[in-house]
C-alpha cells in the first residue's frame, strides 16, 4: 500500500493496523462517488449539497445515516424547497437509516445567518452547528461554488475580524475560532444531557459512546487545526505573512486547506510532526480504530442503539467501548500536554483558559 | 495613472459605434470592441478600417461569448486576418471548441476569468486547464466575475498569485448573482481594492458597468476607488474604510 494520506503515513511510520479506519474511509469514498452521480441532476451554482458526519469525517460504516444539508447561497427560489424535498426522497433510498431527528439536517440552509451571525442572540444553537460542522466535518457532494465561497466568508469572519490574532498575541492561534469551537464542543456535551432527558434515555449508550470518540474527535482536530497556524510559523514569519499585500488572503487560504481535511487527517498530521509522540498516537488511533470496528459490526451497533442506561454498568459491550474512550483520552492528555511539542502551553493558553 | 476604457458592448447593446463614439467622448485612453454575439463579430470587423481610433492608447477585441463549431473557424480565420494589428482579443474560455486553432494567437489571445455561471475557467485551478491548452495565452482579469465566485476575494488572489504574469487587461464592473452586470457598489468599492498591487499601473482597465453618457465619468472614479494605485494598508481595510468613503464620497 502506498502511504499518501497523513493517516497512512502514520499508519506506516507506527507499524500499526487500522483496518477498521481504512475500511470506513473506503466506504465513505464509495457513498461519495454513489451520492456524486445520483446528485448530478441537482447541480446548481447558487447550491451545493452538502453531507456532514461520519460519511464527511471518511468514518462511514455500514448503519450509519446520511446527514445532509441543501446549502443555499443565491437569491431565494421558491424551488429550493422542491429541490431539496427531492434531495430527501432520494436520500432515503440510499441511506440505512433517517437523517437525525434535531432538523439541523435534512434541510435547506442559508448562508446569510451561517457568515453573519456568529454570536449573539441570533446565533442559535442550530446555526453554530450548522456552520462549525460545515467548517469541521462537510463534503460538497456534487458541485461545491456555494459551499467554497460560503466556506471562505466564514473563514473571513473569523480570521480577518480576530485583532489580535492578525496584530498582537504572541501566539498565533485564530482565538475568535478556537473560542467558538470550545463553545460548540461543551454544547454538544450538554445537550447530551438534554437528549437523555428529552428522549427518556433512548439512545444514551451508542450517544455516549459517540460524544466520548467522534464527537471528541471533532473538538481536538478543531483545536489543533487551530494550533497548527503556531506550530507552521515562527514570529518572523507569521509578521511577514500578516504583512503582506495578500495577507488577508493567504491567511484565509492556509486554513481553508486545513479544514479540507478530515477530523483524523488533521490529527495524524499534528502527530506526524512528533515522533516522540507515537505512544500517545497508538492510543488515540488504535483506540478509534476499534471504536469504529464496533460501530460496523450491525450486531454491536444496534445493542449500543437499544441499551438501557440503568444496564449500562453490568454489559461488556458497552464497557469495552467505555474502555476504548478510557485509553482514548489517555493518549489525548498525553498529546495536548506534552511539554517538548509546546502543545503543554497551547493547551493552558487556549484549551484551558 | 491606469488606462481606463468602455466595453462598447456595456454602453451600447450590439452597437460599437455607438458604444465607441460614447468612449471618444469621454476622453478615455482605452476602448473594446465588443462583439459579443456571432452575428456581430464580421460587421464590426468589415468596419475597422472606416472607425476613427486615434487617441486610443490600448484597442481590444472581445469575441463572441458563444460559437457554432463553424462559426468558430470562420472567426478564427477573420481574426488572424487583423492580427497586425496587435490588438488581443479577448474570449471566454467556454467559447472555445478547438483549442489548436486559437493556440495560433498567441499572446494576443486573452482569456478571460468565467462568472460561476459557467462550468470551466472560474477559479485559478480551472484557469490553469485551458492554459495548459493556450500556453502563450494572456490573461482578461475579470475582477467583477471573480469576485462573484468569490466575495471574499481569496480567488482574485490565487488567479493574480498563478497567472499574474500573464495579466494583459482588467474587466471591471459589479456581477450580480444573477450574473448580471452592473455600476460598481459601495460592496465592490471596499472589497476589490485586496487585488489592486497585483495589478501594474500600466494595465488598462475596461469598465462593463451598463452606464450612460453622463454617468461614465463617475464610474471612471468608482474603477479608480475600486483599483487603487497606492496600496490600501491592512488596517485600513474592511469596516475602517466603509467609514472613510462614506465620509469622502457621500453619495458614491
Amino acid at each position: 500500500m502506498t502511504a499518501s494520506t497523513a493517516l497512512e503515513r502514520l499508519e506506516s511510520q507506527l507499524n500499526g493496523n487500522w483496518a477498521h479506519l481504512r475500511e470506513a474511509r473506503r466506504r465513505a469514498d464509495e457513498m461519495q462517488q454513489r451520492l456524486l452521480s445520483e446528485f448530478a441532476e441537482f447541480e446548481r451554482d447558487d447550491s451545493s449539497i452538502v453531507v456532514s458526519g461520519s460519511l464527511a469525517r471518511g468514518e462511514f460504516t455500514a448503519g450509519s445515516d446520511i446527514d445532509w444539508t441543501l446549502l443555499i447561497d443565491g437569491a431565494a427560489d421558491p424551488w429550493h424547497a422542491g429541490l431539496a424535498r427531492r434531495i430527501a426522497q432520494k436520500v432515503k433510498l440510499i441511506a440505512a437509516k433517517d437523517t437525525g431527528a434535531e432538523g439541523t439536517f435534512g434541510v435547506m440552509v442559508f448562508s446569510h445567518d451561517l457568515v453573519h451571525q456568529i454570536g449573539g442572540q441570533d446565533d442559535t444553537n442550530q446555526n453554530t452547528t450548522r456552520r462549525l460542522l460545515l467548517l469541521l466535518e462537510s463534503r460538497p457532494a456534487g458541485r461545491d461554488d456555494a459551499y467554497a465561497r460560503v466556506i471562505r466568508s466564514i473563514l473571513s469572519r473569523y480570521l480577518l475580524e480576530d485583532r489580535g490574532f492578525l496584530r498582537g498575541s504572541p501566539f498565533r492561534v485564530p482565538r475568535f475560532l478556537q473560542n467558538d469551537f470550545a463553545r460548540y464542543w461543551r454544547t454538544i456535551a450538554v445537550d447530551f444531557a438534554y437528549k437523555l432527558r428529552d428522549r427518556s434515555g433512548k439512545g444514551w449508550a451508542i450517544r455516549s459512546a459517540k460524544l466520548r470518540m467522534s464527537r471528541k474527535m471533532i473538538y481536538v482536530s478543531s483545536l489543533l487545526a487551530c494550533y497548527r497556524c503556531h506550530l507552521d510559523h515562527d514570529a518572523q514569519t507569521w509578521k511577514k505573512l500578516v504583512d503582506s499585500d495578500d495577507g488577508k488572503s493567504r491567511i484565509v487560504e492556509y486554513f481553508e486547506n486545513i479544514f479540507r481535511q478530515t477530523p483524523l487527517e488533521i490529527t495524524a498530521g499534528v502527530l506526524l510532526q512528533f515522533p516522540h509522540l507515537a505512544g500517545s498516537a497508538h492510543k488515540i488511533l488504535g483506540a478509534y480504530d476499534e471504536f469504529l470496528g464496533l460501530l460496523a459490526d450491525g450486531r454491536t451497533r444496534e445493542h449500543l442503539e437499544t441499551l438501557p442506561e440503568d444496564d449500562a454498568d453490568r454489559d461488556p459491550t458497552y464497557q469495552k467501548a467505555r474502555q476504548l474512550s478510557h485509553r482514548f483520552r489517555d493518549g489525548l492528555l498525553e498529546f495536548f500536554f506534552d511539554k517538548e511539542s509546546g502543545l503543554d502551553e497551547l493547551t493552558r493558553n487556549y484549551g484551558v483558559f | 495613472m491606469r488606462p481606463i476604457g468602455f466595453s462598447t458592448g456595456a454602453l451600447a447593446h450590439a452597437d460599437f459605434r455607438r458604444g465607441l463614439a460614447m468612449t471618444r467622448a469621454a476622453g478615455c485612453p482605452a476602448v473594446e470592441l465588443s462583439a459579443l454575439r456571432q452575428p456581430e463579430l464580421f460587421p464590426m470587423l468589415d468596419a475597422l478600417d472606416s472607425l476613427d481610433l486615434t487617441g486610443f492608447q490600448y484597442i481590444s477585441i472581445h469575441a463572441p461569448s458563444q460559437m457554432t463549431p463553424e462559426f468558430e473557424q470562420a472567426a478564427c480565420e477573420r481574426l488572424l486576418a487583423e492580427r497586425w494589428r496587435n490588438w488581443p482579443i479577448v474570449i471566454h474560455p467556454d467559447a472555445i471548441t478547438a483549442f489548436a486553432l486559437w493556440r495560433r494567437f498567441g499572446s494576443l489571445l486573452c482569456v478571460e476569468n468565467m462568472d460561476k455561471r459557467k462550468a470551466i475557467g472560474r477559479t485559478a485551478r480551472e484557469l490553469n486547464l485551458i492554459f495548459q491548452q493556450l500556453p502563450e495565452a494572456s490573461l482578461c482579469f475579470d475582477i467583477g466575475h471573480v469576485r462573484q465566485v468569490d466575495p471574499t476575494m481569496t480567488e482574485s488572489y490565487l488567479i493574480l498569485r498563478d497567472h499574474g504574469a500573464r495579466l494583459r487587461q482588467v474587466h471591471i464592473s459589479e456581477v450580480s448573482t444573477n450574473n448580471r452586470h452592473n455600476r460598481l457598489s459601495m460592496l465592490s468599492i471596499m472589497a476589490m481594492p485586496a487585488a489592486a498591487h497585483r495589478i501594474p499601473a500600466d494595465v488598462p482597465l475596461i469598465i462593463e458597468s451598463p452606464v450612460t453618457q453622463a454617468e461614465m465619468a463617475d464610474e471612471i472614479g468608482r474603477a479608480r476607488r475600486a483599483l487603487p494605485l497606492e496600496p490600501v494598508p491592512l488596517h485600513e481595510q474592511g469596516d475602517a474604510r466603509i467609514d472613510s468613503c462614506a465620509v469622502c464620497h457621500p453619495g458614491a
